[in-house]
């Protein structure tokens, strides 16, 4: 059977790679730090397939087809469309269809409804952690996107039981194969709002207490109070809750944060202890 | 509220780079392909961020001022105003 072999979450703030040399060197170094850690650990799990969770920055659905949450199924998926991502390695991502094929029988069998498709696009929110984190190779990617983007949004406890299903479909894979989670997104920002550019350490600084506290009603008490009043980029911290669901809410270890102003982002960066599971 | 053929426009500039091109060598031949009410085309034409950031949603908003090439600091300064322009607006019906 598969195991779960890692869980993790990181910001992807585009300014990382467009803005970089107005970045200070403090924060430039703050963040190359966590990047780093972030992808020795990644590497130091082994797996042979990463769940990515990441967000659709109108690359492949539109308001037309917005789905909440959408399984990429395919054996291959495109790198960043982006311009300013030319400089990105990944052009094409392997993906792996049967391990896809097991969530979403797995989903459909709890009463989830996810949407699939064949042949996505990874953009900077799925790329940039893996890339400067010096993940090349890659391995073999199942993505998984949710609407964090466009409301109304998938609601903070689904999110969290999304990342228990999650958890349970990789447990339940019949393959020997070893699997990783990445979840990328928030923490606090705002993006073409009045608030655009404005962070929100307080807010981050007790979103990383409730991840560390495990406590699931508070945390999800906290973010559905929160949420709602902060920039519209920390909507991304239901990736983050995912990935806590899957790691059955238990072992958040905080690897950096940084306020950073360049960037616009409360920038987090974490990975679960899974030792820590009673 | 979402303004469908204005977040289209928006959003076919940020997919493909020749478009955005074009779109900044001449709007009206683009603009043409559209279905946008005259009072949203006109907004278009202005740049009037205020009244376009309560018809889209923000990122594409954002996206959309790159692709015009709006320098930065002047986005964050229109956008920056659009709450409390806004509520002036309202305010006078």
């Amino acid at each position: 059977m598969a195991k779960l072999v890692g869980v993790f979450a990181a910001s992807h703030a585009p300014l990382i790679i467009r803005g970089w040399k107005d970045v200070s060197a403090a924060n430039q170094a703050s963040l190359t730090r966590s990047l780093t850690e972030l992808g020795g650990r990644i590497k130091a799990a082994k797996p042979d397939v990463l769940i990515e969770i990441a967000p659709d920055h109108w690359v492949n659905f539109f308001i037309n087809n917005l789905p909440s949450i959408c399984v990429g199924m395919g054996e291959e998926h495109e790198g960043p469309a982006e311009p300013w991502m030319k400089d990105c390695p990944y052009k094409t991502i392997k993906g792996h269809p049967k391990l896809a094929h097991h969530i979403v029988e797995t989903a459909l069998e709890r009463d989830f409804e996810p949407s699939m498709s064949h042949h996505l696009t990874l953009d900077h929110g799925f790329c940039i952690p893996l890339w400067r984190g010096g993940l090349d190779p890659l391995p073999p990617i199942v993505p998984i996107i949710f609407n964090d983007l466009e409301p109304p949004y998938p609601t903070v406890r689904r999110c969290l039981q999304w990342g228990a299903m999650l958890s349970e479909a990789v447990r339940t894979y019949p393959e020997d194969i070893r699997v990783a989670i990445l979840a990328t997104g928030g923490l606090s920002h705002s993006i073409g709002e009045p608030t655009m550019g404005e962070i929100d350490e307080p807010f981050d600084r007790e979103c990383i207490r409730h991840f560390e506290n495990g406590d699931e009603r508070k945390l999800v008490d906290f973010l559905n109070e929160r949420l709602p009043t902060i920039g519209n980029g920390a909507a991304e911290i239901r990736n983050w809750v995912a990935a806590h669901g899957a790691a059955d809410r238990r072992g958040f270890e905080l690897i950096g944060y940084c306020n950073c102003p360049e960037v616009y982002v409360g920038c987090g960066f974490a990975s679960w202890n899974l030792g820590a599971r009673a | 509220m979402r303004d469908y053929w204005l977040s289209k426009l928006f959003f076919d500039l940020q997919s493909s780079p020749a478009l955005g091109e074009e779109y900044r060598t001449g709007r009206k031949s683009i603009l043409d392909r559209y279905p946008l009410k005259p009072e949203v085309r006109k907004a278009v034409e202005r740049d009037d961020v205020v009244f376009l950031a309560s018809r889209v949603n923000p990122y594409l908003l954002r996206f959309y001022f790159v692709v015009c090439g709006m320098p930065e600091a002047e986005f964050l300064k229109k956008v920056r105003n659009a709450g409390a322009e806004s509520a002036a607006r309202s305010s006078h019906g």
